[in-house]
């Protein structure tokens, strides 16, 4: 029952809410951004870097660094962390710590079956896979030629295969079909994912509830903008909208006609959450979007925490800290590419 | 007496009109290397600017996509014909032999001889073919007024090459960001304007010839 969980939350829970929100307070401030902006080259981002919590995963990388390292280290980072609360984890918090993983489990298979469509190395796909995404059969992806293959010789028996059902074509794997598996299993993923936080119910279930729509909100304005002029049809683009969220049903409907980024905004401001977004941008001009919604997307995740005894605090942390090696790449390559007047284009600070 | 003072005085008046117009012959070649070595730095600089845009947009896309979507793991290594190819041809100059003259094809199709744009004849009107004596006049060039058969060509031109662009992109995936296109664009400018670099020195390499040679 909702506002009961001060009761029972703590004897399964306590330990590892009380661990996130030690590391939430890990979190980079805007004092360590501004440090890091004033950087002259990528050996002094570490040198500010090694007095955080990134500094035992970054003093051993020889000069000269590359952004890549930077991220890859960061990414391990994150990975040990969570793979410290999910060895630490019951039932049910260890199956909402999992569903976490998926969204990263669709991006690895996209990975290695795109790459390996271009006939490249096996092996050279898996060290760039991401390591939240790793799952036992992931190299043998590289033998499958269309969906079904895929589905009956590796992902029957993974988390994703629930997810298939959508998807599953005797149709050869090209680069037009692989982006649609991989906005379909995406869909599919968030409409689970979905189901289950209602089905825990409570502050999970509210708070969840929220990120969850703002996710498939977001994901359908960026399916709608990167395929206007493409050869995705109306019907196939609309096929890619999740079945939740602020803009379903009304919203998508408009959106799948959309032919250009101006009727994109004028489909959105008529939905009060996203007229700030929207209002800060000017006519025609897309390129502060992605700034704009993950700001949004920030300050409701911050928002979390401001609540106890509830799932969506470890959710809303990955993500935090997704944003944050989002936010150290564009500053190494700001810094990279001597651009330091372009750093504040793209940065996002949390508190 | 007065006859041959005459004549004198009308042979130094030859001699320095001659004179004169060679002065001016001389002026006029060290104007035009002067003109080509102006393009050639002004060409660099755009250069420097257009690949400083293309690297930073290509930045943004990583950031809005993604590092895993987009990274050189996902390069296509099969084969395929070169979406755009150029040409190198000799120019027979006066008194100076063969000079090459560089000519893109952008997005040609896979059939031969291409469709695609020549970037050597836009070259040639912005800054002068080493054959024309005419020094680079700055200002608009007239429009010419096209024929609604040739605007129709163009339409469906501009429709292919705009596949291709989509073509090219699509080893990132189908549905990209628009930095990313942006990013192709910054690139496929960069290498338009390297080429008209290369005739613009291979200009003014000639025009420096001209002036040195006795």
């Amino acid at each position: 029952m909702y506002g009961f969980e001060a009761l029972t939350f703590n004897i399964h829970g306590g330990y590892l809410e009380a661990i996130v929100r030690g590391h939430r307070a890990g979190l980079l401030t805007t004092a360590d951004y501004n440090n890091l902006c004033q950087c002259e080259n990528l050996d002094d981002i570490k040198m500010h870097l090694s007095a955080t919590k990134y500094g035992s995963y970054l003093q051993n990388e020889p000069s000269p660094l590359h952004t890549t390292t930077i991220v890859e280290k960061c990414t391990l980072k994150l990975v040990d962390d969570y793979k410290h609360m999910l060895c630490q984890a019951t039932e049910p918090m260890s199956t909402f710590l999992e569903y976490i993983r998926y969204g990263h489990m669709i991006d690895n298979v996209v990975l290695i079956v795109t790459g390996t469509l271009h006939e490249r190395d096996v092996q050279e796909l898996i060290e760039k896979c991401h390591p939240l995404g790793m799952f036992d059969s992931i190299a043998t992806l590289a033998v499958a030629q269309n969906m079904r293959e895929l589905y009956r010789l590796v992902l029957v028996d993974t988390p994703l295969a629930p997810y298939f059902s959508e998807c599953l074509t005797s149709e050869d794997l090209d680069d037009m079909n692989i982006e649609i598996m991989r906005n379909t299993l995406y869909k599919a993923y968030l409409e689970d994912f979905y189901k289950f936080c209602q089905k825990l119910g409570g502050a999970t279930a509210e708070i969840m509830s929220d990120l969850l729509a703002f996710e498939a909100d977001r994901r359908a304005v960026n399916i709608t903008i990167n395929s206007i002029g493409t050869e995705l049809t109306r019907e196939d683009r609309k096929k890619l909208y999740s079945n939740f969220g602020f803009l379903y049903p009304y919203g998508h409907e408009e959106l799948a006609i959309c032919e250009d980024i101006d009727q994109v905004r004028g489909v959105m401001e008529k939905y009060p959450p996203y007229q700030a977004i929207f209002s800060k941008m000017s006519y025609g001009e897309s390129q502060m979007l992605d700034k704009a919604f993950y700001e949004e997307e920030v300050r409701r995740l911050c928002l979390a925490f401001e609540q106890q005894f509830h799932y969506a605090v470890f959710f809303a942390y990955m993500r935090l800290r997704e944003q944050e090696i989002r936010n150290l790449m564009w500053i190494s390559e700001c810094v990279a590419q001597n651009q330091k007047s372009r750093i504040h284009d793209s940065v996002v600070y949390m508190f | 007496m007065a006859g041959a003072e005459e004549i004198e005085i009308c042979e130094e008046g030859e001699e320095s009109i001659e004179a004169e117009a060679k002065t001016e012959r001389g002026d006029e070649k060290v104007l035009q290397f002067l003109d080509s070595l102006d393009g050639y730095l002004t060409l660099m600089d755009s250069l420097n600017s257009k690949l400083r845009e293309g690297w930073f947009d290509l930045a943004s896309a990583r950031h809005s996509m993604g590092t895993l979507r987009i990274n050189t793991t996902l390069l296509d290594l099969k084969d395929h014909s070169a979406s755009s190819t150029l040409q190198v041809t000799d120019q027979e100059v006066e008194s100076l032999g063969s000079v090459p003259r560089f000519a893109l094809s952008k997005w040609a199709s896979k059939g031969g001889s291409g469709k695609g744009k020549d970037f050597s004849t836009v070259a040639d009107s912005e800054m002068g073919s080493p054959r024309s004596p005419q020094l680079r006049h700055r200002g608009f060039a007239e429009e010419k007024p096209s024929a609604k058969g040739e605007t129709v060509l163009a339409a469906d031109e501009d429709a292919e090459i705009k596949k291709e662009r989509a073509k090219s992109l699509s080893v990132f995936g189908g549905l990209v960001s628009p930095k990313l296109r942006g990013a192709q664009l910054s690139f496929e400018t960069a290498l338009e304007t390297l080429v008209e670099i290369a005739n613009t020195r291979a200009a003014m390499l000639t025009a420096f010839e001209r002036i040195t040679k006795k």
